[in-house]
């Protein structure tokens, strides 16, 4: 417990990027389950039983996926960080299993400390989101509000216990190895995906397609609520498909722009993509979350938007207030895990960027760098969400209207690029700056002691 | 002093450098060390723990400012202004070898030795890069990963690097402390040659008497000042210095 506290302090940034994936993803995750709770209450009448439902299942289901998706991304690029620490640690004379107790440990402190600030965030979240059902008329007015068994096991269960599980898999994953190659695997950076994680992503890419055949074929055009619930998920599990093969996408594209690149950089711009290519699992962390919020944000409000075309008078609010508390929450939630996974890995390199200066490299070259890394991310990324969202705008458009393009303005489209890319080089420059500004010589014989 | 004057052929000259860490509770890591060094010498920087010796080479290769005194290399005084400033001028006249390599790790061999000379935005000499790869046995390794190599290999490929655009100084830090009795031998084997061949100017801080022996010359420093030189030093008797040293430390109390 002395080491779990000592290295929890020492090793801020990860754990304050654990903390917050915990608590945001916590907070949102109660309040939809709290509309579970609300729901069993005495004398809640039964159609608003129902829309309870119905929001905390679907909307409150898809959030917990995005949530605990990211949770386990964070914190396995974490536990990724330190696999020469692990090393370490193994070779003077822990076990695996020791070094696997030890992170999970860490974990454990840092996430629960998350899940228990979640609970009244949570509280008032879930307060807030009734309200906004009831002021729409979704629900009766009458119908109290209960926070719960429901809120607090799922809030804690995809915010805690998703923690800890990813986190046991990754440190295993890494204490199993012998500590020569975790030497190797911490210098070279990783340039594998796991094979679950390969079919995992294969999976969903797959029932995304039988989404978009399924809205295409299957479902009645004048059901338009019916066309948008399978159109939905397209976007969502391709977003989440291209998150999960973000490496291996990352690596070809970079094999096909690389030269243009290196053309147009120059040495920062060659140096980034050969920083790429060869910590590619590293640098496409935030890769995930780009290509997830655009992916959905674009899908979900567009299809909003001709749906809207459609019923100009439509008084369906039920779909359209969700829809928009989905994006909402997943735009809010994504930009914080992509500043989160970008500080986390830029703070990583210090080292690298100590080095870098000690060989003749100035802070602005470095910055030049990290400007030419991230807009190579943000080309790949805003590529593939926009092919995600496509998968469902193009079904859902082409069934409702008979046109393949929406009848909704391009404003739409060029606000969420803004936003994301906004986001990516604004995190990506400052933490940036941040490290690479580091006194070179003090961070290395820090490493060196470590 | 005119800097006009300030040795043209000396490759490195510190004027009375001290260096003195805190605010509340000052500690001089450096106090008033002046030392002149002739461009192709190698000179070992020697000292008990704690003496300076790290912050000697830090203030000296231009890593730190020294709190009073200056520092002239190849007789340019190191400049005013800030970070970048003194970068560009340590990169066009400094090279460094580290304990710990420093190598790049996802840029190859061949990548890491040119890296200096892109980020000064020079033309990059494939040949000249090449040629001091094969001078110490690297040219196969050429296109590996540090992490394909071995600790010698790494600290040799970190030498090339710190060789390849002839800097005034080359500045080693404990080159041979993370590495095995033989890999450390030829480390060092190379560094002489560097200055047998090349003329190249060697500043060695080390705790081995074994490789400070390997210099022209060795200075002797205990608490942040100059207290000893040995020129032509033979092993035995720079650890007999460095005994008589540490002894001179533990009975002032450090």
């Amino acid at each position: 417990m002395t080491i779990v506290l000592a290295s929890v302090r020492r090793r801020r940034t990860a754990f304050v990027a654990t903390f917050l994936s915990v608590f945001l993803g916590s907070s949102i995750v109660m309040a939809f389950a709290a509309m579970l709770d609300t729901s069993f209450g005495d004398g809640v009448p039964k159609a608003d039983r129902t829309t309870l439902s119905i929001v905390a299942t679907v909307v409150g289901g898809w959030g917990a996926i995005i949530v605990a998706s990211a949770v386990a991304t964070t914190v396995a690029v974490a536990a990724r960080q330190r696999a020469t620490e692990l090393a370490l640690l193994r070779s003077a004379g822990a076990t695996p299993r020791q070094v696997v107790r030890l992170i999970v440990g860490e974990t454990a402190v840092v996430a629960a400390a998350g899940a228990v600030l979640a609970v009244p965030v949570g509280y008032v979240l879930g307060r807030g989101l009734l309200a906004m059902l009831s002021a729409s008329d979704q629900v009766s007015s009458g119908v109290e509000y209960r926070f719960g068994g429901a809120a607090l096991g799922v809030g804690v269960g995809v915010g805690f216990v998703v923690a800890l599980l990813a986190t046991r898999i990754a440190a295993r994953r890494a204490a199993r190895r012998t500590i020569r190659e975790a030497m190797f695997e911490a210098d070279a950076g990783g340039r594998r995906i796991g094979r679950v994680r390969f079919w995992a992503g294969l999976v969903c890419l797959g029932i995304a397609a039988q989404n978009v055949v399924l809205s295409l074929t299957m479902v009645d055009g004048k059901k338009v609520y019916d066309v948008q619930m399978i159109a939905s998920e397209a976007c969502i599990f391709a977003g989440i498909g291209f998150a999960l093969l973000s490496p291996i996408i990352l690596d070809r594209a970079v094999r096909l722009l690389g030269g243009v690149v290196g053309r147009v950089g120059g040495t920062a711009g060659e140096l980034a993509v050969a920083g790429i290519r060869q910590r590619v699992q590293q640098a496409a962390t935030p890769l995930m979350p780009i290509i997830v919020v655009t992916s959905i944000a674009m899908g979900t409000l567009y299809m909003q938007a001709v749906t809207n075309a459609l019923h100009a008078k439509s008084n369906d609010k039920v779909t359209e207030t969700l829809n928009y508390v989905v994006v909402g929450m997943i735009v809010v939630f994504a930009a914080v895990m992509l500043v989160n996974l970008v500080v986390t890995v830029m703070n990583d390199r210090r080292g690298e960027f100590a080095q870098q200066r000690l060989v003749g490299a100035t802070q602005k070259q470095l910055l030049t760098m990290v400007g030419a890394e991230s807009a190579v991310l943000l080309a790949v990324g805003l590529l593939f969400g926009t092919i995600g969202g496509l998968l469902t705008v193009v079904p859902f458009t082409l069934k409702t209207t008979h046109s393949v393009v929406p009848d909704a303005s391009i404003g739409i489209y060029v606000g969420i690029v803004l936003t994301v890319a906004a986001l990516t080089v604004g995190a990506m420059l400052v933490a940036g700056r941040r490290a690479a500004g580091a006194d070179a010589v003090s961070v290395l014989r820090e490493a060196a002691n470590a | 002093m005119n800097e006009q004057q300030v040795g043209r052929r000396e490759a490195l000259r510190l004027v009375s450098v001290s260096k003195v860490y805190g605010e509340q509770r000052p500690v001089a890591a450096l106090r008033d060390v002046s030392l002149a060094l002739a461009p192709g010498s190698f000179t070992s920087i020697m000292g008990p723990s704690g003496s300076g010796k790290s912050t000697l080479l830090q203030c000296a290769a231009g890593l730190d400012r020294p709190t009073s005194g200056q520092v002239f290399v190849a007789g340019q005084p190191l400049p005013d202004g800030d970070e970048t400033v003194l970068t560009e001028f340590r990169r066009d006249r400094i090279g460094f070898v580290f304990q710990q390599y420093n190598l790049i790790p996802y840029l190859t061999v061949e990548q890491n030795v040119v890296l200096p000379a892109r980020f000064a935005g020079r033309r990059v000499d494939r040949r000249a890069c090449r040629d001091v790869l094969a001078r110490l046995g690297l040219a196969k390794l050429a296109d590996r990963l540090p992490a394909e190599l071995s600790g010698g290999q790494r600290q040799r490929v970190a030498i090339a690097r710190a060789l390849v655009n002839r800097p005034a100084v080359l500045f080693a830090d404990e080159p041979t402390g993370a590495l095995d009795t033989g890999s450390g031998r030829e480390v060092l084997s190379m560094l002489r040659e560097a200055v047998d061949v090349f003329g190249q100017t060697v500043v060695m801080v080390t705790h081995d008497p074994l490789a400070a022996a390997q210099a022209d010359a060795v200075t002797f420093l205990a608490d942040g000042a100059v207290v000893d030189h040995l020129h032509r030093p033979s092993a035995a008797r720079v650890a007999e210095r460095m005994t008589h040293l540490d002894e001179f430390a533990a009975a002032a109390g450090r």
